[in-house]
């Protein structure tokens, strides 16, 4: 090790004492007790006996397999969760937030048929902050509240190869807004979905969904494929009966991969969409009655394309290239909004030597919007405001013992249009003892840079009479950035042969948080009749900290029975910053996110290509949303009659018939209900193995 | 009041980072103690098998005259990215002549012309599965034997793809990628194998 690099070594151990104290005396421990040569000599015996044999007896023999964890887990210094096609298709899921239920530290909850808040590690909501989703490098986060709009993010299913969730600040390589986590959807290359795919299913709140899908190849380097999928979804449980909130849409797309011979590929995808949304939402007027309900559906649309290209320098760097426009628009009862976006990436990754691995990236995206004011008291003004994003990005990943230790550091430097220059730097200290064996170590800097809202809402709402009274929230033009530090541990190693554990302990602390700054009170005359005004500002008004564990074992009992459990521990607190009392928001965030979390999936391969999965799912109580604790179950029954077909069955919720979730807007929370659901795929692969 | 409220707060989280700490420690220690106990095993681990095939390959398969001339040579088999056998394929290859050579293993960690040269049999390790076109499209008509695990592998124009079929190891082979490449695959490996492909995508 050079001199060098044990100053930064030092530097970095210097930042993290406190994670220190335990994490070394453990890493030498495994040193100690688990030598390399222990896994080696087992595999020598086997090896020298099975090479005497002919090639079919070797295909005769039964072997037990290693994880199926990817080789890149391993050299990934961060709490990684990835869901495979199989464990989609396995889960029964018909969205993307259902199939990240499976993920620990992931907080899923359905709010009514069309909506989830979805929150990593704390602080999920219906405009679940700070989590930034992608699917295959696009950002759906918008710029509008700085969350996801789940009902139109409808992705095939059967074409995501994967899902990555990165739980914890990304910042560094994402960007702002991936503060607390990064959810990486990835469809497979046009290379793996040649021939065609018919599936349609039903059920009690799937009422209907439908897809298909042909991809092939023309000529001998390019490869695409078309699909086209719709659903229709029912309401969920109302107590009241007022069964808004049922949706559908439909969505085609394409995806183009090609490679040439040299060392270029390229990846051009697109998708479009047109969907209704139910929703129920109260709202305050200046006329009596005071307070109206707008049940209706939001209307949405949107299409995007995307070109991705890879070159590949000599053997050791390579860069990328890749831009999209994305359009959405959703007209929904109480605001519309019209929103282009344009982004340009450039990512350039260079090896130094043996020992280093640099990445440098650049990026802009652009982000032009058009509010519609449906209502007198909803607007967000100016109507139009275009976001501008500038990004800068360096990362060296340094082998300070070749093949045992990395030191990754690196930092983003963003410029926005609300807050100016943003730093997000990042430090993180990998350690493979043997293989298969990962201790990590990380801090990290991150920071969500405000919203359309933050800076321009202006919502009012009844309070009381008399006098008619009424609470208006307004966006501040002085709402800075929300901060981050935080630090995170962890370990991931295969036990055994067939016990995959993943253990990763966070703590993180946030300055600036949302919240209401000091209320004013004023009588307005206009619009008529004369009313009082209590004016709440949006600020930055709040701190808090969160820690948390999260547990992932994973284990391979057979050949034909996998166990997966998952554990999520979170403390979360959220308290008033310095000069602000803002009671309302710090009891929201308090009382909304789970404590505890836990799951066990069980997966059987059966006879006859059966297969039976079962899932169980415990969430504690969130009191600021009057959810009480909950668990329940699922069950699917799969079952390839003929190599092509596919014949699936699931029940969900079954363990009683509504629980609710979290809760909504207006009226008593929505139940969740038991539901079935039938599904029948059939594929015909084109000359594939 | 809020004082009060406050100071319990933060005796909260002061119980809660405690309790982080001893519960992160708490679940390691126990598994780090297991680690070397549970290694014993009765089945062959599915790269045992693998690097076996590795081995075994090299039997049926012909090279051109350009590659059999250079008879002073070990008959090497590289591996490109991660190792992921363990040792398993050293074991072998240290007891064992291929083709009436004393056999040879290398790892690589990049393509280059010179140490390829070597390589009769290359494994491509799934590490490398972003960088698998280029690797191939740089490989070329090499003169090499190509085999990985990597999904999809002889569909993309490697020529023996590994693929778990119940708990046991198979392959499915791209005949157009080995004539391509001037490879003579025996009929008895073509046999074996879970299927065959006549077309190519980076061949002929």
């Amino acid at each position: 090790m050079s001199a060098g690099n044990q100053a930064v070594g030092k530097r970095i151990s210097g930042v993290l004492a406190s994670l220190r104290q335990w994490i070394l005396p453990l890493a030498a421990l495994t040193l100690i007790f688990a030598p390399p040569s222990v896994a080696q000599a087992t595999g020598k015996v086997h090896a020298q006996s099975l090479a005497g044999l002919s090639l079919e007896q070797l295909g005769n023999v039964e072997v037990t397999t290693a994880s199926k964890e990817p080789e890149e887990l391993w050299q990934t210094p961060a709490a990684v969760y990835v869901l495979t096609q199989q464990d989609i298709r396995r889960s029964g899921a018909t969205s993307i937030p259902e199939a990240l239920r499976l993920v620990p530290g992931v907080e899923v909850a359905r709010i009514d048929s069309g909506h989830w808040a979805v929150g990593i590690r704390g602080f999920g909501s219906t405009f679940s902050k700070s989590v930034l989703v992608l699917i295959d490098g696009r950002s759906v986060y918008t710029p509008l509240f700085a969350g996801v709009y789940w009902d139109v993010q409808n992705v095939l299913l059967d074409d995501v190869e994967r899902i990555e969730v990165i739980r914890g600040p990304g910042g560094t390589i994402w960007g702002a807004n991936a503060v607390n986590g990064v959810i990486n959807i990835i469809t497979k290359s046009a290379t793996q979905t040649h021939g065609a795919l018919v599936s349609a299913g039903g059920g009690s709140v799937d009422q209907g969904t439908g897809a298909a899908r042909y991809g092939g190849t023309l000529g001998r380097n390019l490869n695409y494929r078309f699909y086209g999928l719709g659903f229709t979804r029912g309401p969920e449980f109302h107590s009241d009966q007022r069964n808004f909130d049922d949706w559908r849409a439909g969505q085609a797309g394409f995806r183009t991969d090609w490679t040439s011979r040299g060392s270029n590929d390229f990846t051009a995808e697109g998708d479009m969409y047109r969907g209704e949304v139910g929703g129920g939402t109260s709202v305050g007027i200046y006329q009596p009655p005071s307070q109206m309900v707008l049940e209706a559906n939001a209307e949405v649309a949107g299409g995007n394309v995307m070109g991705n290209w890879r070159h590949r320098f000599g053997d050791n760097s390579d860069f990328r290239f890749q831009g999209y426009y994305d359009r959405t628009s959703r007209l929904t009862p109480q605001l519309g909004e019209k929103r282009d976006t344009f982004d340009l990436d450039f990512l350039y990754h260079l090896g130094l030597g043996a020992r280093q691995d640099l990445l440098l990236g650049a990026g802009a995206r652009w982000s032009p919007d058009a509010i519609t004011q449906t209502i007198p008291t909803l607007d967000i003004a100016p109507h139009q405001e275009t976001d501008k994003i500038y990004s800068w990005f360096g990362q060296d990943k340094i082998a300070l013992v070749a093949d045992k230790l990395w030191l990754t550091l690196g930092s983003k430097f963003e410029h926005n249009n609300y807050t100016g220059f943003e730093a997000q730097p990042d430090a993180r200290l990998l350690f493979t003892p043997v293989p298969h064996q990962a201790f990590w170590i990380a801090a990290t800097r991150a920071v969500r840079t405000p919203s359309r809202l933050d800076r321009d809402l202006l919502l009012t709402d009844f309070l009381g009479a008399p006098p008619p009274t009424y609470l208006r929230v307004v966006g501040s033009s002085d709402f800075d950035s929300e901060h981050l530090v935080g630090t995170e541990i962890g370990y991931r190693g295969v036990i055994g042969r067939n016990f995959f554990l993943d253990i990763t302990g966070f703590r993180n602390s946030y300055d600036d948080l949302y919240g209401y700054g000091t209320a004013s009170v004023f009588l307005e005359p206009s619009p008529a009749p004369a009313h009082l005004v209590f004016q709440l500002p949006l600020a930055n008004a709040l701190e808090g900290d969160t820690e948390g564990v999260e547990v992932a074992p994973n284990w391979k009992v057979s050949n034909w029975w996998e166990l997966r459990g998952s554990y999520s521990f979170l403390h979360l607190v959220v308290s008033d910053q310095r000069g602000f009392t803002d009671a309302l928001n710090t009891a929201s965030d308090n009382g909304s996110s789970p404590h505890h979390e836990a799951g066990l999936q069980s997966l059987f391969d059966l006879p006859r290509k059966i297969e039976l999965d079962l899932t169980y799912r415990y969430v504690s109580a969130l009191p600021a949303q009057a959810v009480r604790a909950y668990q329940t179950g699922d069950v699917r029954l799969g079952w390839k009659p003929a190599p092509r077909l596919e014949l699936s069955i699931v029940g969900r919720n079954l363990l009683q018939p509504e629980h609710e979730e979290f809760g909504g807007d207006p009226g008593p929370l929505v139940g969740i209900k038991r539901s079935v659901y039938a599904q029948i795929t059939w594929t015909e692969p084109e000359q594939q193995p | 009041m809020r004082i009060s409220l406050a100071g319990a707060r933060r005796f909260r989280m002061r119980r809660a980072k405690w309790s982080l700490g001893r519960l992160c420690a708490a679940c390691l220690l126990p598994l780090l103690f297991f680690t070397p106990s549970i290694r014993a095993q009765e089945k062959p681990s599915e790269y045992d098998v693998k690097a076996a095939y590795l081995f075994t390959f090299g039997k049926f398969v012909t090279w051109p005259p350009a590659v059999k001339e250079r008879a002073t040579e070990p008959f090497t088999i590289c591996i490109l990215g991660q190792d992921p056998f363990k040792g398993a394929l050293d074991a072998i290859v240290s007891q064992g002549r291929i083709a009436g050579l004393p056999a040879a293993t290398q790892r690589l960690s990049k393509l280059d012309p010179d140490t390829i040269a070597r390589c009769r049999v290359i494994f491509i390790s799934s590490s490398e599965e972003k960088q698998l076109e280029q690797i191939l499209a740089s490989l070329g008509r090499a003169q090499i034997l190509t085999v990985s695990d990597i999904a999809g592998f002889s569909r993309r124009g490697g020529m023996i793809e590994f693929v778990l079929d119940q708990d046991k190891v198979r392959f499915t082979v791209n005949l157009a990628a080995a004539r391509s490449a001037g490879l003579v695959l025996s009929s008895e490996l073509l046999k074996v194998a879970l299927t065959v492909r006549e077309d190519g995508r980076h061949g002929e």
